[in-house]
């Protein structure tokens, strides 16, 4: 995707967001019955911010049209999906589904465990080397996981999810 | 005088033992955090704010403070080593200190982007003494007409700066910034605003899982995304790593205007380092008589960066202190810190805390000496930093993350506020939109709202006070000339002014 098609593509969701902003601003409640001084209504900023993105969202959109024409750098261009992919994965996994599931220290074991071994696995590596590659991934994630409770548990008094 | 005895009374008060050993550990870690590229001095400031609120004030701002000041400085190691800047604050040093590394002087590089790096944060630390308090006393007459055009300001200014390609896009994070802000119970009726029937989100949305998410869990996926740089590898043959007092001398001019630009810069808000690096680098290769040098291994351009981006830090803090808009995103964080740690930054800080500045100043210059101390003495040692893996670190980093956004006020829901806001920060990075203007609308927005509505409510509805008011009106003509000096058609209208102007004087 060259750039000029993503900023039309977010121009136009930035638009709805700040059209959807300026309307919840205007049918905010004006608190009437509260006998507010006008001027002070909760929905006001809310309303001019809406106005503002929406603004941009059009000069955004023009800029991304005229640049459609010229030669525009490509995004999402320079790296690996794949290991993009992982790494959400594998964070998001652990962040919302592993820590409600199991105690912390065990969750974070492994993520640790999972994250280092994955991304530093010998593909054409003899089997020593996936050994040591293991190992030190169980090392650590150990390490990780112990000193990060010990801190937040013990010296900070933190209950861990 | 007097900021010279307050000054050196705070320095004497921090000469405790736990201070000294708080000081001694946050600056070898900010440093490590800021030469390891993907880690920045505002995720170090984020994570180290969650690691630290359980300390008392004192030492949890030196360790706040010795974070960033480390970090900044550590940006330059890979910027050397590996022409990747570990912080965006390095950018321009990588460009004369890289090539100084190919050329098997990478020891005395980075021994001068060392003595760079303290002589810039002391010249901070001296303007930061010396216009802080003027500025805090300046400030307690502002009303709200000043203080809504000030957080204007600071969003266009910063949204102008700070933007890659087009000043639109860093509108535009300003404005999601403000956006935010709006979330949550509003400051003057304690209405709540787009809660969106979520209860967790009445109270707003936390500056520091925010920034945990934007700083942190966005570099984890951009890191893991990129591809890593390869480390320079030609031996140093100067063997030397200590800078020799004559390439000192003869850049003085450059040292000291680079410190006041970085300082400057600072004060401007949401700028922050890369742009005093810049601005810095490019005025001193402006001066140089050897302009030819820079970008192949300039000494004079690798001192202007690094002294340019560390006056930052000092600089960032005086709007932070004393008008509580941050000069930079990692000045941000050490806002939403200072609250945490019950210190209200702002117009009353010299009236509530006058000691307060100085002890900053005094908590800084205790960084800087710490910073020199490692970075002549531990230059090769932080090569081996340099070495560890992807793999191995952003695991750990992103374990900090989470606890560390859990810990603040133990709510699971934060932790989601911190991956929304990673994601959507990686995307907006991808498509190169500025993240300071992000952050200062999110910090700036409760100033913003309640100093509108409230200047409308003291008005009784009348917009006129907004614009006569001599403070209000300097900053409206400010806003007004920088966004049209960005409209393409009015540049064009003026340099043909111009150009017609010049020719009938022919």
């Amino acid at each position: 995707m060259t750039m000029s098609q993503a900023d039309r593509l977010t121009a136009i969701v930035l638009a709805a967001l700040g059209l959807a902003m300026a309307v919840g601003g205007y049918t905010m409640d004006r608190l009437e019955i509260r006998q507010i001084h006008p001027a002070s209504i909760p929905g006001l900023v809310p309303m001019i911010l809406g106005v503002l993105m929406v603004i941009c969202a059009a000069l955004l959109f023009r800029d991304g049209a005229r640049a459609a024409s010229e030669e525009s750098s490509s995004v999402f261009a320079s790296g690996s999906w794949m290991r993009l992919g992982l790494t959400a994965a594998l964070t998001l996994a652990y962040a919302i589904v592993l820590l409600g599931w199991l105690p912390y220290f065990w969750a974070t074991v492994v993520f640790v465990f999972a994250f280092a071994a994955l991304f530093s696995w010998p593909a054409e590596g003899s089997t020593r080397a996936r050994l040591i590659c293991l190992g030190s991934a169980a090392l650590l994630a150990l390490a990780a996981s112990w000193g990060t409770t010990a801190l937040f548990s013990e010296v900070f008094l933190v209950r861990l999810p | 005088m007097s900021a010279l005895n307050d000054l050196a009374t705070a320095f004497m008060g921090l000469m405790t033992p736990t201070l000294l050993f708080h000081a001694a550990w946050a600056t070898l870690l900010g440093i490590i955090v800021g030469s390891l590229p993907g880690l920045t001095a505002t995720m170090g400031v984020a994570l180290m704010t969650t690691l630290t609120y359980s300390l008392d004030s004192t030492a949890a701002i030196l360790v706040l403070l010795c974070m960033y000041v480390g970090a900044i400085y550590g940006g330059s190691r890979s910027a050397i080593l590996l022409n990747i800047p570990g912080t965006p604050a390095s950018a321009a040093t990588s460009l004369d200190g890289y090539p100084l590394a190919k050329k098997g002087r990478a020891g005395y590089a980075m021994g001068l982007a060392t003595a760079g790096s303290m002589l810039g944060t002391l010249v901070g630390i001296v303007l930061l003494v010396m216009i802080a308090p003027p500025l805090a006393e300046a400030a307690l007459n502002f009303g709200s007409f000043e203080f809504f055009w000030l957080a204007v300001f600071g969003i266009v200014i910063s949204g102008q700066l700070t933007a890659d390609t087009t000043p639109v896009k860093g509108y535009i994070a300003g404005i999601l910034g403000l956006m935010v802000a709006m979330i949550g119970s509003e400051g003057i009726h304690a209405h709540v605003r787009f809660n969106l029937g979520v209860g967790d989100l009445n109270a707003g949305i936390g500056l520091i899982p925010a920034m945990v998410g934007a700083f942190g869990f966005a570099e984890v996926l951009n890191a893991m995304w990129s591809k890593a740089g390869t480390l320079a590898t030609a031996k140093d043959k100067s063997d030397r790593v200590l800078p020799r007092l004559v390439d000192l001398w003869r850049y003085k001019v450059t040292t000291v205007r680079s410190g006041i630009i970085g300082t400057l810069v600072g004060i401007i808000p949401g700028v922050g380092e890369d742009i005093g690096a810049w601005a810095s680098y490019v005025a001193a290769r402006r001066s140089s008589k050897k302009p030819e040098e820079y970008g192949h291994g300039s000494y004079e351009g690798l001192t202007a960066a690094e002294t340019g981006n560390s006056a930052v830090v000092p600089g960032s803090l005086i709007p932070a202190i004393t008008l509580a808009v941050p000069g930079s995103a990692s000045s941000a964080v050490l806002i939403a810190a200072l609250f945490i740690h019950g210190i209200r930054p702002g117009p009353l800080i010299m009236i509530e805390q006058p000691q307060f500045i100085s002890s900053v100043a005094a908590m800084l210059v205790l960084a800087t000496l710490f910073m020199g101390l490692y970075g002549l003495s531990l230059t090769r040692a932080f090569v081996q930093v340099l070495r560890v893996p992807y793999a191995y670190l952003m695991p750990i980093v992103f374990v900090l993350c989470v606890v560390g956004t859990y810990a603040l006020s133990q709510r699971v829901f934060d932790i989601y506020v911190m991956l929304f806001f990673g994601i959507v920060g990686f995307l907006l990075r991808q498509m190169r939109y500025p993240m300071a203007p992000l952050v200062l609308g999110i910090i700036l927005g409760d100033l913003l709202d309640k100093s509108l509505r409230r200047g409308l409510t003291l008005s009784d509805g009348d917009l006129t006070p907004f614009f006569t008011r001599p403070v209000s009106l300097a900053f409206v003509l400010i806003i007004a000339l920088s966004i049209l000096a960005n409209v393409s058609w009015v540049r064009a209208r003026v340099s043909r002014l111009i150009s017609s102007g010049k020719s009938s004087d022919a």
